[in-house]
């Protein structure tokens, strides 16, 4: 059995060596699997929106602001940029929405920012699962790196 | 006091938000009791300024599937309306508006979709005309959606909606009881900072 470590919402957990990070039911938020398989050392991060727009709020809450604390602490664990392995899911559209601020959008525009941060941090998404209707709960072996997708009336399946 | 983030809403202003529900939910328990045919009433609602990850662990699983009917609030009062409807309460209600026993969520065709977006749209109606008749604002509502999947999911749009202003969210819960059956479901009424100090202004306990 390996040991199961739950990331919450705005939240970023690290894993070396053993143990599955997993994230529960991402809607408009995105998961982001970092793995480095040299030292085994994993991270996932749910952020929930796209730009940091407030100071006193919890930096994993935004794509800028979670991805550049969350490599700061991998870099500190041992991470080398060029072996990470990067892999994102989430950004659905679970409603159709007119007004509210430009939420309708919300989901895919977290996708895109989190690979233009990334980009901007010298990385690249190897693979995603992103947009659609539907919620996705991620999980992240950090013994052998894999990542997988489950989904309500769907198969789980390898990213 | 204008409030500028959910979190210095103190226990007076969230009574008057639990009595707006429970205004709202005697008016939605009348009007499910004539859609339906039955015995409608509803248990006194919780009102709640919750972190996200604890409202999350408030409603259930994450992963379990629920419906979830979602309107837009505009006019005086700007936000949105969430009603969460668990598979207990779709069964109860599928079972008496049409006779079925037993449909997935996963699985519910044009009708059964139509009936459970109207309830969640009857319920949400109760309550906003109760507040806009409380504090004497003006709310037009947006046609109501449907979506159906992961608990989770569905709410990452309120979350992500109160999460530009906040890490907290307000919820108000109840539990509507159908010929005595106690069945559980969700309302979160959502407006945002601004409307809120409006709302909380009108109703004299700012």
């Amino acid at each position: 059995m390996t040991k199961k470590i739950s990331v919450g919402i705005a939240d970023m957990k690290i894993a070396r060596q053993e143990g599955e990070l997993i994230t529960y039911a991402l809607g408009s938020c995105i998961g982001v699997a970092f793995y480095d398989p040299m030292i085994k050392l994993g991270a996932l991060l749910h952020i929930m929106l796209p730009e940091k727009n407030m100071s006193e709020s919890n930096v994993y809450k935004f794509a800028d602001s979670g991805i550049k604390e969350t490599l700061r602490k991998l870099y500190a664990f041992g991470a080398m940029k060029g072996r990470l392995v990067i892999k994102i899911a989430g950004g659905a559209k679970m409603f159709e929405m007119k007004g509210a601020g430009g939420l309708g959008n919300i989901g895919e525009r977290n996708a895109q920012n989190v690979k233009r941060v990334l980009a901007a941090e010298g990385l690249r998404v190897a693979k995603e699962d992103t947009g659609a209707n539907y919620a996705r709960t991620m999980s992240l072996d950090v013994s052998t790196g894999q990542v997988y997708i489950r989904s309500a009336g769907k198969k789980e399946r390898m990213l | 006091m204008a409030i500028s983030r959910y979190e210095e809403m103190n226990d007076m202003k969230l009574d008057i938000f639990k009595e707006m529900g429970s205004i709202g939910g005697g008016n939605a328990a009348t009007a499910l009791s004539s859609m339906l045919n039955a015995r409608v009433s509803m248990a006194l609602p919780r009102a709640e300024i919750l972190e996200f990850n604890d409202a999350l662990a408030r409603l259930g699983d994450p992963e379990i599937v629920i419906a979830g009917v979602l309107v837009e609030l505009t006019g005086e009062i700007q936000g949105i309306m969430l009603f969460i409807i668990p598979e207990e309460f779709s069964d109860e209600v599928l079972f008496r508006m049409l006779g079925k026993t037993r449909t997935a969520l996963l699985e519910l065709d044009e009708i059964e979709s139509s009936v459970l977006t109207e309830i969640g749209n009857i319920v949400i109606s109760s309550y906003v005309t109760a507040l806009s008749s409380l504090a004497g604002v003006e709310v037009e509502l947006s046609v109501p959606q449907l979506a159906v999947n992961m608990l989770g999911g569905i709410m990452s749009l309120p979350m992500a909606m109160m999460g530009q202003q906040s890490d907290r969210i307000m919820m108000v819960t109840g539990e509507f009881n159908i010929d005595d059956k106690a069945l559980n479901s969700g309302m979160l009424l959502l407006p945002d900072v601004e409307s809120l100090n409006i709302l909380m202004k009108k109703l004299g306990v700012d």
